[in-house]
């Protein structure tokens, strides 16, 4: 809401407590967040669509860490193309944790408050919650999990996120990280429809430089969440790490 | 959705549903180089994450093979395509098109499954058309 001059100049007659309130209520509706409670799902438009985020760089990890990251990529390369790809967290039915969760594979959902957003994915059914107004304690003080802890603030239109506290082995696209880390993330509406999630690293122990990596997502009007289970993985890791497939009457 | 499940080719499919599941799971374990077109009896059709199952009793198939365990994707992803629990049942005499284990085990992938009533259920496998069909 906004009032222009002839709008005050009609105003000058009224009473000034009137004033004075219909002021608050103008700033207030100009300070209201967007709503962002729904289900959304990536959204990777075509080529030389301005909603679709940079592609993603690799990791600006200190010069030892990223030589091992890079064999342990190639190594996963050569495994695939022999046909026996490495196990992971998921033949386990381990989810993925923050921030990989934020990437899919499947919907996410949000519901938003004044003082708390929660963001599940729907594979694993996992959940993050941001508690908003809150301060950011220190890694130190927090016991690492899969989400860590989440505090957030809107400023203006976007949801400044931040969060420590990540466990160690839940990495995003296998980059290590040290205790701590700190994930920074910029949530705002590039379109009515069209969300970024904007996410830096800070992480002077391994990383050269902060690493921004940035997910977009599509409204899905009316889509519900679907519960997800990992009830029964036939997949398993035999006893080399390899992902392998339990046959009928195994 | 459900009626173009049985209208779409697999690709079209496959890139409705498949969002980035690729990269959350491999595929690696599957042949992409070639198909078997199996026919049989459903034995059982387990609706679980993170995949579902077809056991499949197979009368009509590559030599050798009497029995085998279709693996379908999650049924999350089934259902965003229009699958349903009650698809399919015990007993139903079905054609599969698989994309059978590297290893040669009585196993593969499920890419399509066509029932005694005439429909054709596609599973919304990312990236199906990497699946060279040679069995159709």
């Amino acid at each position: 809401m906004s009032i222009g001059i002839h709008g005050f100049a009609r105003l000058a007659g009224a009473p000034l407590a009137a004033l004075v309130g219909l002021l608050a209520l103008g700033s207030a509706a100009a300070q209201a967040p967007p709503d962002l409670t729904g289900a959304w799902e990536r959204y990777r438009g075509p080529a030389g669509d301005p909603a679709t985020p940079p592609p993603e760089s690799k990791p600006p990890l200190r010069a030892a860490l990223l030589k091992q990251w890079e064999e342990r990529r190639a190594a996963e390369r050569e495994a695939d193309a022999r046909g026996e790809p490495i196990a992971k967290g998921y033949t386990h039915c381990i989810p993925e944790g923050f921030p990989t969760m934020m990437g899919g594979p499947f919907p996410l959902e949000i519901v938003q408050s004044r003082s708390q957003i929660n963001i599940a994915q729907e594979a694993y059914s996992q959940l993050r919650r941001i508690y908003l107004g809150k301060p950011l304690p220190k890694p130190d003080d927090v016991e690492a999990g899969f989400y860590g802890h989440s505090v957030g603030a809107w400023q203006g239109d976007t949801l400044v996120v931040d969060t420590v506290g990540i466990k160690e082995y839940v990495t995003y696209r296998d980059a290590p990280h040290s205790p701590q880390l700190r994930v920074h993330e910029r949530l705002h509406l590039v379109k009515p429809d069209i969300l970024w999630d904007e996410l830096t690293f800070e992480d002077p122990a391994v990383l050269e430089k902060p690493w921004t990596v940035t997910f977009a997502y599509r409204r899905m009007p009316n889509y519900e969440i679907i519960e997800y289970v990992c009830e029964d993985n036939r997949e398993y890791a035999d006893d080399k790490g390899v992902t392998r497939l339990r046959l009928q009457g195994q | 959705m459900r009626r173009i499940v049985r209208l779409l080719g697999p690709a079209v499919l496959a890139l409705a549903g498949a969002g980035n599941a690729s990269a959350h799971h491999s595929f690696a374990i599957f042949d992409h180089s070639q198909t078997y077109l199996l026919k049989g009896k459903v034995r059982s059709f387990q609706w679980t994450n993170p995949h579902g199952y077809i056991d499949l009793e197979v009368r009509e198939g590559p030599p050798g093979i009497d029995h085998y365990t279709l693996e379908l994707t999650s049924i999350n992803m089934l259902q965003r395509a229009g699958w349903k629990s009650t698809d399919v049942h015990p007993g139903d005499e079905v054609t599969a098109v698989v994309a059978p284990l590297r290893t040669g085990d009585s196993g593969g992938l499920l890419l399509e499954l066509r029932m005694q009533d005439g429909r054709k259920l596609v599973p919304p496998v990312p990236a199906a058309d990497t699946f060279k069909r040679s069995q159709q």
